[in-house]
């Protein structure tokens, strides 16, 4: 799962607590704050080879010393029940690897990588969302693949291009491989398009058709003036979810060709995020985001006819039984776009056994791997190979996310990530989403120097 | 023994450890032997103190003057992080958002405690029952305290706008809203810091001698001359307690604001200063700067208990 996406609405912030807890002690005083946080959100389970498993494999080729990694990732129980069947695949195949599994939440995954990076007690193997990378591939602390795949001359070329470029730096050097992709499109409710006698989305649509869609889908059916039903829901609070799409779709980007500047202070640009104020606040045909801050996803209530979201809602919505259709995101102003973003397994510099954490990042990778993790429906696959024949028919709509990796634009990924995304997601947020204080072009032009900045010092 | 080596004189140099002196004073109170017992037993405290925050907070200060990401070799700064937190508009606004909120929230919490306790403080049948009811929050974690509020708080189906939609309120947008988010945290802030402030009082309570009320009551005082001229100056001690742990409490808010507004994201609203020491540390690989950022809120905590601890002699009461 990915960044901010599937909004951390429902934090455990255990380690964060305790972090923070000394922290504020080493400020002076006792802290009043919450004696009952203890180290909840993480657990562990351990994942070892059953015994007396069949040959170890050829294609994972691990042949050296038994080894024991531990692989840290976050994720809902779904994901992570997935993760270790995946794992226990891999031991099966390598009885001389035990692996265990470490999960966490989003919040405190970052907070105990960091501080195990820092202390030289990182996972052997970690999960890493594409966009954050380089703030660790810069820092040193990663293990560089780069002689394993030359010495196994691996086929980089199995894996979606974009999704390999956010775990190689532009020296060359391959920080782990992606293991399976985020991409946005169109869901749409079935029920509630045929009850309006109107024809589902496809791929002639354009930004025209879905406001003059949405309008007609969007309904006060019990006359209080607040519409009931809304045409479009999305989420307003990351760039991936809606606007980064939109951007591109208007023929604008987030950054410049070389990645030192902020592209954002361009009519194409500002003219993207303008669509999806307008859509909250002009047309009104997505609710304001404060509706359903606490309630979660309006399409998955029911109380919405589309959602521009991404592939990790598929589970979600068959589970919420919505009879659904998924269609590519409407073409914009300048060309079709939207939005992928890869998460990958990387290895710690100072493990102990590289051969082996190789061989699990190769694993994960793997057909055999992707088909288990395609089998939840949360995640794209990554390998082609799997994408191009049994993808397509896990789930309805599944063909729709394969040929929209032809024409999604990766997330933007660089050193200083965090710190952009939160100083320009707060000045949107704020005076554009959550109320139309400013156009977006006001906006951008009020925070465009601190992004700037931000990038400067990341240089 | 006279009055005044009765009085503990704790506070009357540095906040701490001051058992049997004042400046410049000749030796009073405990007599040596009983000092050494005092250090004995505070011992343990003060190795854990001096360990785990004395050293963070020297190690801090080091930090502070580097520019580190924590995972690479740090730089030297020297003044840097300072001068550029004093120019941060978010950093800025976070300090602004902690004023206000320690400004509101610890004047109407004590307040709101010292009402409750004096409620509470009554001999009527089942009133330990009632007390536990009150004492709930404190044995409630804040995250499922602030997933109740966020309930509370929705703005399409809460609890708070149906309530004020009863007399014509129309609904407002709570903690989404930037005018309401810092009051509605603050609101939920109260209710859950309630009982801890009560449990003092109630105990500062029970401690008056009934017959102080007796002899004010032969004099002529009526309920409201005697809660003015013999409970409150009586409870001053409880009163300086609760509120300082209450200051140096609010000044570090950060779990009601993690949890309650927009999780992990709070706006320029809402962001609280550490808030942004984590943020900073944690999420932007700027450890020198959150350490900086750390000891302008240690000086401000510092300052504040200082200033504190120097008004009690006006308005404090020992019995």
């Amino acid at each position: 799962m990915g960044t901010f996406k599937r909004s951390p609405r429902t934090p455990l912030p255990g380690a964060t607590m305790a972090v923070i807890a000394l922290i504020a002690a080493a400020c002076g005083g006792s802290a009043t704050g919450s004696p009952a946080v203890s180290a909840a959100g993480s657990a562990s389970a351990s994942v070892s080879a059953p015994s007396g498993s069949p040959s170890g494999s050829a294609d994972t080729g691990y042949s050296g010393p038994p080894a024991s990694l531990e692989y840290s990732i976050w994720g809902d129980p779904a994901e992570i029940k997935n993760q270790q069947a995946v794992v226990e695949a891999f031991t099966a195949a390598n009885p001389t690897i035990k692996v265990n599994v470490t999960v966490s939440d989003w919040e405190p995954y970052w907070d105990k990588l960091q501080t195990g990076l820092a202390g030289g007690a990182a996972p052997d193997v970690f999960a890493m969302d594409g966009p954050l990378g380089p703030d660790y591939q810069t820092r040193d602390v990663l293990l560089d693949l780069t002689p394993y795949i030359q010495g196994e001359s691996y086929d980089l070329g199995q894996l979606d291009a974009n999704a390999v470029k956010d775990f190689t730096t532009a020296d060359g050097a391959q920080f782990g491989l992606p293991r399976d992709l985020n991409v946005i499109a169109l869901y749409y409710n079935k029920t509630m398009f045929d009850a309006a006698s109107i024809a589902y989305p496809d791929g002639t649509w354009d930004w025209a058709k879905l406001v003059e869609v949405a309008k007609q889908l969007t309904k006060d059916t019990n006359g209080d003036g607040t519409p009931d039903q809304w045409g479009v829901y999305t989420e307003t609070t990351d760039m991936e979810n809606a606007w980064s799409s939109f951007v591109w779709q208007a023929g604008g980007d987030i950054l410049s060709a070389d990645g030192t500047k902020s592209a954002l202070d361009t009519d194409q640009a500002a003219q993207g995020i303008q669509f999806l104020q307008d859509l909250i606040w002009k047309d009104k045909v997505s609710p304001d985001p404060a509706i359903f801050a606490e309630t979660g996803d309006a399409f998955e209530q029911g109380k919405a006819a589309m959602e521009i979201n991404g592939s990790w809602l598929v589970a979600t919505h068959e589970a919420a039984g919505l009879q659904f259709g998924i269609a590519p995101l409407p073409k914009g102003p300048a060309s079709q776009a939207t939005s992928v973003n890869p998460t990958g397994a990387v290895v710690y510099k100072g493990t102990k056994s590289p051969d082996a954490a190789w061989a699990l990042v190769k694993y994960l990778a793997s057909p055999v791997a992707q088909e288990k993790i395609m089998a939840l429906k949360a995640s794209v696959p990554v390998n082609k190979q799997i994408l191009s024949t049994t993808y397509a028919s896990a789930f309805d709509g599944a063909q729709v996310f394969a040929d929209a990796l032809g024409y999604a634009h990766l997330k933007p990924s660089f050193k200083g990530y965090n710190d952009f995304n939160t100083t320009l997601q707060t000045e949107l947020d704020e005076n554009v989403f959550n109320a139309p204080n400013k156009t977006a072009k006001e906006a951008i032009a009020a925070v465009n120097p601190q992004l700037n900045q931000i990038l400067a010092d990341n240089q | 023994m006279t009055d005044d080596a009765r009085r503990p004189t704790y506070g009357s140099g540095w906040i701490g450890l001051r058992f049997s002196r004042i400046r410049g004073g000749r030796p009073r109170g405990p007599r040596a032997g009983e000092e050494k017992w005092a250090w004995l037993f505070i011992g343990p405290a003060v190795v854990g103190l001096v360990l785990l925050s004395a050293a963070p907070i020297v190690a801090t200060f080091a930090i502070s003057l580097t520019h580190w990401d924590l995972l690479t070799a740090p730089d030297p700064a020297g003044f840097d992080n300072y001068t550029k937190l004093l120019n941060d508009p978010r950093f800025l606004t976070a300090f602004r958002n902690t004023a206000f909120y320690t400004i509101v929230s610890v004047p109407l919490g004590m307040a709101l405690s010292l009402g409750l306790a004096l409620a509470l403080n009554q001999a009527i049948s089942g009133i330990s029952w009632i007390r536990t009811m009150y004492f709930l929050p404190i044995v409630t974690s804040t995250i499922a305290i602030g997933l109740v509020w966020s309930w509370i708080y929705s703005p399409s189906s809460g609890l708070l706008n149906q309530l004020l939609g009863a007399f014509g309120v129309p609904p407002q947008r709570w903690v989404a809203d930037p005018f309401w988010a810092m009051p509605a945290i603050i609101g939920m802030s109260v209710w859950q810091g309630l009982p801890a402030n009560t449990i003092i009082f109630l105990a500062g309570l029970q401690a008056i001698p009934s017959s102080y009320y007796d002899a004010a009551s032969v004099d002529g005082a009526g309920r409201w001359a005697r809660l003015r001229y013999v409970t409150l100056p009586l409870l001053t001690p409880s009163l300086f307690f609760t509120g300082l742990l209450s200051l140096i409490g609010s000044v570090q808010v950060f779990d009601q604001v993690f949890v309650l507004a927009n999780p992990g994201k709070p706006t320029s609203a809402t962001i609280t200063m550490v808030y942004f020491i984590y943020e900073a540390g944690f999420r932007n690989f700027k450890m020198g700067y959150a350490s900086a950022a750390s000891w302008i809120l240690f000086l401000i905590v510092a300052v504040l208990t200082f200033i504190y601890f120097r008004s009690q002699n006006r308005w404090v009461h020992y019995q």
